[in-house]
């Protein structure tokens, strides 16, 4: 599966691919929605973790616009539940993930990122 | 039915083609049966991914049938394991591994699509023994290390002994003296599919360049209605794993050690434990740091 908690890991790794390679744009996303338990706790430990604005921007191609620009300073319900369903609820089931430095297309088909690469193109 | 027998291999030629042939190839066409038979997690896995702490994020570089995406059990959900594979077959049943969706990435070991240091925690079981060459295998050990947090990063490793337990099914041949390496053994191991269970039908996903057949072993004789398949391993002997880590924590300039013993400002990693467990070897480490 392809949430918005995977894609916010990803990057390029194409041969001599090294800067401007995340996050990777997504194109043609066939998206669902898929209820999944909640879970603050993990919520709370995970947020420090996240590239905000990564995730932002990729909520915003998949026309999610709940998120405020900046990690609020009191983390309460509300956005916890919100941040939920943005990182955990939408699934790219088909579609692409394209590098913004060299161009490379990662394929998203049932649900399943392909971060493979051909031989030639290992780094 | 006897104990399966063991070969011993002799790796040969270009070893990504190897292991596409002798494992990749294999796991897709015995990756239901193998489903089938994979459940129960090891002790030492277990107790890894129970004491991380909620809300760390972690690899699970050679998921399989991603057994371990679920866990910690006693606490689902505490923390979230990206399960890593090259067979799209055993990715199909890691991707919903406990009844629950996963997220789970098709992808080789030896690669590095993350993020650096995006991961908390990372483990590597029973995977790396599929690479077919010490230089890729160190490799593997590499990109662990390299997904982790370079300040917190905990990395967990698992491979196959020489040393295997008197109740293990596998037989080894005890005999090492055509084969050409300076540490552990390569071997095949049998896996035959019973006529109940036929092979997967192939992905027609493939990446250009691993257009070989499926692997038979050398040692395969065409029993009607059985389908036996050789998987490529390399069995560790002792040390050899904390060899591998040290000589990869010496390239990466990460000193072995703990972080009281080390001036302030510098990084390096940790041995937590290592041993034998079960007829495999493991090796726990912790990077510190910046
Ligand atoms: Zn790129």
């Amino acid at each position: 599966m392809v949430r918005l908690i995977t894609h916010n890991l990803l990057a390029c790794h194409a041969k001599g691919c090294t800067t401007n390679n995340f996050p990777l744009q997504i194109k043609d996303a066939q998206l669902a929605l898929r209820e999944a338990e909640f879970n603050p706790d993990f919520l709370r430990g995970f947020i420090p973790r996240i590239e905000w604005a990564a995730l932002v921007s990729a909520a915003r191609q998949l026309g999610d616009e709940s998120l405020p620009n900046e990690v609020p300073e009191m983390i309460d319900d509300d956005f916890l539940r919100g941040l939920h369903h943005v990182l955990l609820e939408i699934h790219i089931d088909e579609g692409a993930m394209v590098c913004p430095n060299c161009g490379h297309v990662y394929p998203i088909s049932s649900g399943i990122p392909n971060m493979l690469l051909a031989e030639h193109e290992i780094g | 039915m006897s104990p399966p027998r063991v070969a011993v291999a002799l790796v040969e030629g270009d070893p990504s083609t190897y292991e596409t042939r002798y494992v990749h190839d294999v796991y897709e066409q015995i990756a239901s049966h193998f489903s089938a038979t994979r459940y129960k997690p090891w002790p030492i896995i277990s107790h890894f991914l129970s004491e991380l702490p909620t809300g760390w994020v972690g690899l699970d570089s050679g998921t399989g049938n991603g057994k371990y995406l679920p866990l910690p059990a006693e606490r689902p959900g505490a923390v979230w394991t990206v399960g890593l594979d090259r067979s799209l077959s055993l990715l199909e049943t890691a991707k919903m591994a406990g009844g629950v969706t996963r997220e789970v990435v098709w992808g080789d070991v030896l690669g590095k699509g993350w993020r650096r240091g995006a991961f908390d925690y990372a483990v590597s079981i029973a995977t790396i023994h599929h690479l077919a060459t010490p230089e890729r295998r160190r490799l593997a050990v590499r990109r662990l290390l390299e997904s982790v947090s370079s300040t917190h990063g905990r990395v967990l490793i698992y491979v196959w002994a020489t040393e295997q337990d008197a109740l293990s099914k596998r037989s080894i041949p005890s005999s090492r003296t055509d084969i050409c390496v300076t540490e552990g053994q390569d071997v095949f191991v049998p896996w035959v599919l019973s006529p109940s269970m036929p092979p997967q039908p192939r992905k027609s996903r493939r990446q250009e360049g691993h257009q070989s057949k499926p692997a038979v072993g050398p040692d395969t004789s065409p029993v009607p209605a059985r389908q036996k398949f050789s998987r490529y391993y390399h069995m560790f002997s002792e040390g050899e794993l904390r060899r591998l880590v040290e000589y990869v924590a010496n390239d990466l300039c990460l000193p072995i050690g703990r972080k009281e013993d080390h001036p302030v400002g510098t990084s390096g990693v940790e041995i937590v434990q290592s041993g034998w467990e079960r007829s495999n070897y493991y090796i726990e480490l912790r990077r510190w740091g910046l």
